[in-house]
């Protein structure tokens, strides 16, 4: 096994097999996984900041076993913050928060390509700062039906009065985030909201829409998954990147970019790589800065 | 070694506690089913039924009764059974140590360890040693999951194994059962007695296994090869209703939205 050491705010790192290919088909080594995440900290970093993260690693790569990692690994450096999270057994659980880009750069080192996060922080874990839904095609519906769903959630959404935010999941899905950042609000109102939103989407887009998650349900349609609005629940966090066989990023788009789709063409047009994640956050910073910092209140409830 | 204990305390006798963990020591080999609606795989749940109404009942509306004579009923609420429960040990207290030949197998309920907590290793290993070396069993009292057990505590394999032991009012005679007394022939006893002679062998429980439970494995095994298992409906709360204030907005919002669009 290779080892670099490298030093980052006066912490020295040990990284291991940087020339190891994480994306084989594609041609990219754990060093340039390694550089994205160091380019993208100011970016992804307020949105990792005291959250339980979930690591989701691929030691051999994306074509190999992955395996997920919410205890913080016990030989971890002394600096890396943890916060004790109470499990449903009772017992409680060490998990890592990553607030600073030394301990981004630690965690990657451990091959962990795709960085998990719940919608609460640890102090606060039943206080969700937004509500999301997840945005899930089943085929052979794609990105572009998805595209169609999320305008409208926008729309009804926009009529109650809420503001909201749109990423691709980096795989075949959007994430529409409405923030909320009020501490009043918890899971339970979320998820009540979330629900009767993809009912409500459900019934007058049959043909489009299912808020059920029975896989059969989901054939041709885009499944609405309101039930994220959990504390027990993760969701790839923004700017992370995807394992998947090109370094795709979970990425924060424009409305307008999903206004216009030009013409029949690729829906993976609206997936953005890695170098274009870099280029994007350079010209319009982050998409998603409001999502942290809006205060809404979810009306009716 | 982390076993998951099922009760934590000590074990002690005169100026003698040893913390310890109590764990099982039988992890039961029985092949147990789902009960599945054949017409949609769905796990089954049991509820309770009142033929009288023929209706469902709620759990609130369920009590206890004890039965005296047929149709009679003694009510007993929670609060009194839970006014008999014994209190929750916190030490298993040795009050007597009897030779093990002595008790009959017929006492045997059911057997755990005792493992070691922290700082106890030195004590136990010492009482695990003394136990083997003169074969004896220590009596205690023990409440585990609100019942009073008798129980024996013995050296097995290097560690201390708990075993419950009925009551000796629990334990039917086999006196009444046994025959009238006839005359032997001396002969007769004496060829029984050959034959077993002839068939005496050590105890290896490990010769034998649970056949029907082999074959149950290799089925399972072989039926999972075969065919893909056939998979239980996802179950979930319906998405769409909600608080009829918000369901109406929506509503109305929505009815906006597709005059827009």
């Amino acid at each position: 096994m290779s080892r670099t050491f490298i030093e980052m705010a006066g912490r020295r790192l040990s990284l291991s097999n940087l020339e190891k290919d994480l994306y084989s088909t594609y041609g990219f080594t754990k060093a340039h996984v390694l550089e994205y995440y160091r380019l993208i900290a100011p970016f992804i970093l307020p949105h990792l900041k005291d959250r339980a993260l979930t690591l989701k690693r691929y030691p051999e790569g994306v074509e190999k076993d992955f395996f997920y990692e919410k205890r913080c690994p016990s030989h971890r450096p002394a600096w890396v913050k943890t916060a004790e999270i109470p499990q449903d057994d009772g017992e409680r659980m060490t998990v890592c928060l990553v607030n600073d880009p030394e301990t981004l750069i630690w965690v990657e080192n451990l091959a962990s390509l795709e960085l998990h996060v719940p919608l609460a922080r640890a102090d606060f874990p039943e206080t969700p700062n937004s509500m999301v839904f997840d945005l899930d095609p089943g085929d052979p519906a794609g990105l572009l039906e998805c595209a169609r769903v999320a305008l409208i959630l926008r729309d009804l959404l926009s009529r109650m009065g809420l503001v909201s935010y749109v990423k691709t999941s980096g795989r075949k899905g959007l994430h529409v985030y409405v923030p909320l950042n009020r501490q009043e609000t918890t899971f339970e109102d979320t998820k009540t909201f979330s629900k009767a939103v993809a009912g409500i989407m459900q019934k007058h887009y049959p043909d489009l829409v299912t808020a059920r998650m029975a896989k059969k349900e989901r054939d041709e349609k885009v499944f609405i998954n309101w039930s994220q609005n959990d504390a027990s629940k993760t969701m790839v966090c923004v700017y992370s990147l995807r394992a998947r066989e090109k370094p795709i990023v979970s990425f924060p788009l424009e409305w307008r970019e999903l206004e216009n789709p030009a013409g029949p063409g690729d829906p993976e047009r609206l997936q953005v790589t890695h170098s274009e994640a870099l280029s994007r956050v350079e010209k319009k910073g982050d998409l998603f800065r409001e999502v942290l910092m809006k205060k809404q209140k979810l009306p009716h409830l | 070694m982390a076993v998951q204990g099922i009760w934590s305390g000590t074990v002690s006798f005169s100026l003698v506690a040893i913390p310890v963990r109590l764990v099982k020591a039988i992890e039961p080999g029985r092949i147990s089913f789902r009960l599945l609606h054949g017409k949609d795989y769905s796990p089954l749940r049991r509820r309770m039924f009142c033929p009288e109404e023929e209706t469902m009942v709620p759990p609130d509306e369920i009590i206890r009764g004890f039965e005296i004579l047929p149709g009679q009923y003694v009510l007993m609420t929670d609060e009194e059974l839970e006014s008999v429960s014994p209190e929750r040990s916190r030490t298993i207290e040795i009050v007597e140590f009897i030779d093990r030949k002595e008790v009959d197998p017929v006492y045997y309920d059911h057997p755990y360890y005792l493992v070691p907590s922290k700082g106890g290793e030195k004590a136990y290993q010492l009482l695990v040693e003394v136990m083997r070396r003169t074969n004896k069993a220590g009596l205690a009292k023990f409440v585990l999951a609100e019942r009073e057990y008798l129980v024996a505590v013995t050296s097995r394999d290097g560690v201390l194994a708990l075993t419950t032991l009925h009551y000796s009012e629990e334990i039917l005679s086999g006196e009444d059962l046994s025959p009238r007394k006839e005359k032997i022939a001396a002969e007769d006893q004496s060829r029984i007695k050959k034959s077993i002679e002839h068939m005496i062998a050590d105890f290896d429980p490990g010769k034998y296994a649970d056949g029907r439970r082999k074959k149950l494995m290799d089925l399972l095994a072989a039926k999972v090869k075969e065919r893909a298992p056939v998979e239980a409906p996802a179950v979930e709360e319906e998405a769409g209703e909600g608080p009829a204030d918000l369901v109406a907005a929506l509503e109305e919002s929505m009815q906006k939205v597709k005059e827009n669009r």
